[in-house]
């Protein structure tokens, strides 16, 4: 009952919050946002054709109007027709946020479950060689921009001058019922989970053993060596379990990102049609409408991540207290 | 530690030399293997790509190459281009023949074929496509003025049918009768024009023409452009940001191909295999799956692969790997070996123009202002080093010419003096001088122009000529826009004294260049160079109603060269594209002026 007393309070307190992302970012959108205007206009247009361009995007309203328009459209999730396809923006995203989910989740989580192990393992062997590779693998990964990821992987497992295992393009998983075929996405998914997971690793990896290297020098885990525990006891209930909170907030954070934006690299490389592209093609061509469901969707689910954060923060720290 | 650092590093070292190695020397001398056909078992598919992405698929908004080729495939228009003619040549689609046309060149009566049948759809009573009418076209043009529609493509009618404007005025009436815009029968099309438009053919093989069915445009609404019903040679099963499926129409009416009336030369066209398809009716396969592939890398390595995608065009940075000799233009054997290729110069061309009515570069109507300036503008030009820009950007490959009118078009002249495309440093600085322009003197010039890296080179190598003629170099600004609409706002509000622009050609006539020069149509119209000259309006207004001509070439010529001598604008290079296809594909692919209609003849060996 307090959990469910607590989340009805952090809901309603996370609406300023949504208010003021939606409100900054809808500034941002209006005033310093591309002008969607001369991107829909014929080759010859007049004055009155831009008028008429102007008035159909709703650039001549006021501002507060506009803003007001973006809330209803926010609590009806009736965000209208993009403004550069002919497509419902809740259709766009109905077709790609499953998409990018299937994508962007494999990686997601081998990315982290493999940087937790990663740094566990730095951590408990700090100072030798194999903490200094990791962590030199870490620089690496870190050090590599994504992009050349992408297209060094894209080359090496999946065309032709490569290792040709994998398709180089598309996103053929689904059969005409819309179910998953997983040997197909097995093949899809493959390459964009290693390079996902490749660069993941590096910040992970170096995040996770800085948080575990201080919890290690923490006062219990040295009781608990000098009481003899098992150091695989040690490592999993004194120090991961304590340290579950940092690790907790940086992966909780991450999903909304991951669940909105997706990939656009990773979308726009492998030729996969996700929620990544759709929201990059939308901040440069200036399409509200759309810019609009991702943003407040994101302000949305943050306010719910947060939340769960909070009710999680208890489930590994019981002193956390639910206020 | 070394023990086990160095497999490591010697394998990842082993994997990146067989990736770069191969990479480098385009080993693409492995057949390409044959396309697994799991999702369309039995059936013969084609798989296209192109370089940027459609938004639509709604006729009035056909205004790129790529929702152009969408709309081509889906839509049947009046007019098509002869599949292998060129220079382009009309020829009928939905049209019996070519439009009667009166001797004021006013009315132009069109007949349409009968019994061809819009495809099956929900929006039609029972699902069944109906008969295409007369009243089709009539409706799918009055869309252009209706403002729910946007329409991008109004400007090629706008001040042209008689009463057009009007009905958009009066509201967009569709019960209300056009007198200019007519359907006297099911299948008689007569369309009346304020003065003679003779370009108005051409815009009826565009896909800003095509025949759409009001039920589907009212029975989709907005969404209409993602699921459009037409009467074309395929049928548009699915569309996202990363490709289209296409179905055959399989109910398209028997039209044989004749290779002869099509432009067939055997010296030309033999590698294709066309041939083969000699009196057989399109389309040939059974599903097209258009890809949209923004990136080089992936759409070569794709290509390349060679059980994906059958079709692309070379990206720039494989240009090394690919072209053996450019003059005269040769492939290496490796890719000859395995691809079809063909080279065709672009239907459109890049510039770099003045704004006329920025007194920074042109006129403020004091006579000796606008001399010294115009003796700037020549002087820029002539210090422009277009050799240079074509071999660094353009694998030496692209066609340079003086002036406006293009390679493309029946009215290039190939004869005309190479003065305004001719680098002559020497006369640059004698203008300057003469004009009394110096290095204090000279105006800040800032290089507006879309914000991308390629933009960013051009500038430097800009600014590098200029250096070489006594521009200071510190005097160059580049000035970029995050967009292209950012960019296309600040030319039409008059903010650019100085741009760089692409123009794509609508159609095949001088007039679709020209006009771009004529006073009216100053910005926001397509006159961004705002150029202001009675004598070319005058001339232009002459021309542009004159029916194909010797006369007339003449006179397109003569407006040509005023711009020259005006300096309005460094011109022009049309880009040359080498396309490259699979050995399976029978087709000769062009994306230019003849835009998706190619589709419909491409066949696939089995």
């Amino acid at each position: 009952m307090d959990i469910l007393k607590f989340a009805v309070r952090k809901l309603f307190g996370g609406i300023p919050l949504i208010l003021g992302v939606t409100f900054i970012s809808f500034l941002l959108m209006v005033y310093f946002g591309p002008d969607l205007t001369w991107e829909k206009l014929g080759k010859n247009p007049t004055q009155q054709d831009i008028m008429e361009v102007r008035h159909e995007l709703g650039y001549d309203q006021p501002f507060v109007k506009r803003y007001g328009n973006y809330l209803k459209q926010l609590v009806t999730l009736d965000f209208g027709n993009s403004q550069m396809t002919d497509k419902k923006v809740s259709t766009i995203l109905k077709e790609t946020m499953p998409v990018s989910l299937h994508l962007i989740i494999p990686g997601f989580i081998l990315g982290n479950i493999i940087a937790v192990a990663l740094a566990l393992f730095a951590a408990y062997h700090r100072g030798t060689w194999l903490d200094k590779l990791i962590m030199t693998g870490s620089v690496v990964g870190m050090s590599i921009s994504f992009l050349i990821v992408i297209i060094a992987f894209q080359l090496l497992f999946c065309s032709s001058f490569g290792l040709d295992l994998f398709p180089v393009r598309g996103w053929e998983v689904y059969n005409n019922e819309g179910n998953i075929i997983w040997s197909q996405y097995f093949k899809y998914v493959t390459v964009p989970t290693l390079a996902t997971v490749f660069v993941a690793l590096g910040y992970n990896t170096r995040f996770y053993r800085a948080v575990l290297v201080e919890e290690m020098t923490k006062d219990h885990v040295r009781t608990a060596r000098a009481f003899g525990h098992k150091p695989a006891s040690i490592l999993f209930k004194s120090v991961l379990k304590n340290a579950m909170v940092p690790i907790t907030t940086r992966i909780m954070f991450s999903i909304p990102l991951v669940v909105v934006s997706g990939s656009l690299l990773i979308e726009s490389y492998f030729g996969i049609p996700g929620v990544g592209k759709i929201t990059y093609d939308a901040i440069v061509a200036g399409d509200q409408n759309i810019l609009k469901a991702i943003v407040g969707l994101t302000a949305v689910l943050f306010v719910i991540v947060l939340l769960l954060t909070d009710i999680l923060y208890r489930v590994f720290d019981p002193r956390v207290e639910l206020k | 530690m070394k023990i086990i650092i160095k497999p490591i590093i010697a394998l990842a070292l082993c994997l990146m030399l067989v990736a770069c190695n191969n990479s480098e020397s385009t080993d693409t001398t492995e057949k390409p293997a044959k396309k697994e056909n799991n999702r369309y078992p039995g059936k013969k598919v084609y798989y296209h790509s192109m370089d940027g992405t459609p938004t639509t698929a709604d006729p009035v908004r056909a205004a790129t190459v790529y929702t152009n080729f969408l709309v081509l495939n889906e839509f049947d228009t009046l007019y098509s281009y002869k599949y292998l003619k060129r220079p382009y040549e009309l020829k009928t689609n939905l049209a019996t023949a070519m439009p009667q046309v009166s001797d004021d060149g006013l009315t132009y009566t069109i007949t349409i074929k009968k019994g061809v049948k819009f495809h099956d759809n929900k929006a039609f009573e029972g699902g069944k496509g109906r008969e295409v009418l007369a009243s089709d076209f009539v409706y799918s043009l009055k869309r252009h003025f209706d403002k729910k529609f946007k329409s991008q493509g109004a400007w090629l009618f706008s001040g042209r049918i008689v009463g057009l404007d009007d009905w958009k005025k009066q509201g967009s009436d569709y019960s209300q009768t056009i007198q200019g815009l007519q359907a006297l029968d099911d299948y008689t099309i007569q369309i009346k024009l304020i003065e003679p438009y003779p370009q108005l053919i051409y815009t009826l093989a565009m896909g800003f023409t095509a025949l759409v069915p009001h039920e589907a445009v009212e029975f989709y609404g907005d969404e209409f452009g993602s699921n459009p019903v037409g009467s074309g040679p395929f049928i548009l099963q699915s569309f996202n940001q990363e490709k289209a499926i296409y179905f055959a129409n399989p109910d398209f009416r028997q039209e044989p191909l004749d290779l002869a009336f099509e432009g067939y030369e055997e010296s030309i066209h033999e590698f294709t295999g066309i041939k083969e398809l000699k009196g057989k009716s399109p389309p040939f396969i059974d599903v097209m799956e258009v890809h949209f592939i923004k990136e080089s890398s992936s759409r070569w390595n794709s290509f390349t692969k060679g059980n994906e995608i059958q079709f692309t065009t070379v990206p720039k940075e494989q240009s090394n790997s690919v072209i053996m000799t450019k003059k005269p233009l040769k492939l290496y054997p490796q890719i000859t070996d395995n691809y079809h290729h063909m080279y065709m110069v672009e239907a459109g061309f890049v510039y770099s123009g003045f704004d006329m009515i920025n007194p920074t570069f042109g006129n403020n109507g004091n006579p000796e202002h606008d001399a010294k300036n115009k003796a700037l503008r020549c002087a820029i030009r002539k210090g422009f080093n277009w050799d240079q820009r074509n071999r660094a950007f353009y694998f030496g490959l692209g066609t340079v010419f003086p002036g406006v009118i293009t390679p493309a078009v029946m009215e290039f002249d190939p004869t005309m003096s190479k003065d305004a495309i001719s680098l002559d440093i020497e006369g640059a600085k004698i203008l300057l001088k003469e004009a009394n322009w110096n290095a204090d003197n000279l105006p800040e010039l800032k290089y507006h122009t879309s914000g991308n890296v390629t933009n960013r080179l051009f500038y430097e190598q800009f600014r590098g000529f200029l250096k070489k003629i006594g521009y200071p170099v510190n005097k160059i600004k580049y000035n970029p826009y995050p967009s292209f609409g950012a960019f296309n706002k600040a030319l039409k509000n008059g903010k650019t004294p100085f741009f760089s622009l692409a123009w794509g050609l609508d159609y095949p006539d001088a007039e679709n260049t020209l006009q771009l020069f004529y006073g009216p149509n100053k910005s926001p119209g397509s006159n961004n160079f705002n150029y202001q000259n009675p004598q070319f309006d005058a001339l232009f207004e002459k021309a542009k109603i004159m029916q194909p001509s010797h006369e007339r070439t003449v006179l397109y010529q003569e407006l040509n060269q005023m711009v020259i001598d005006d300096c309005v604008v460094i011109s022009g290079l049309s880009r040359n594209k080498i396309y490259l296809w699979h050995h399976d594909v029978i087709m000769y692919p062009d994306r230019e002026i003849l835009g998706g209609f190619f589709a419909r003849y491409v066949d696939v060996k089995e």
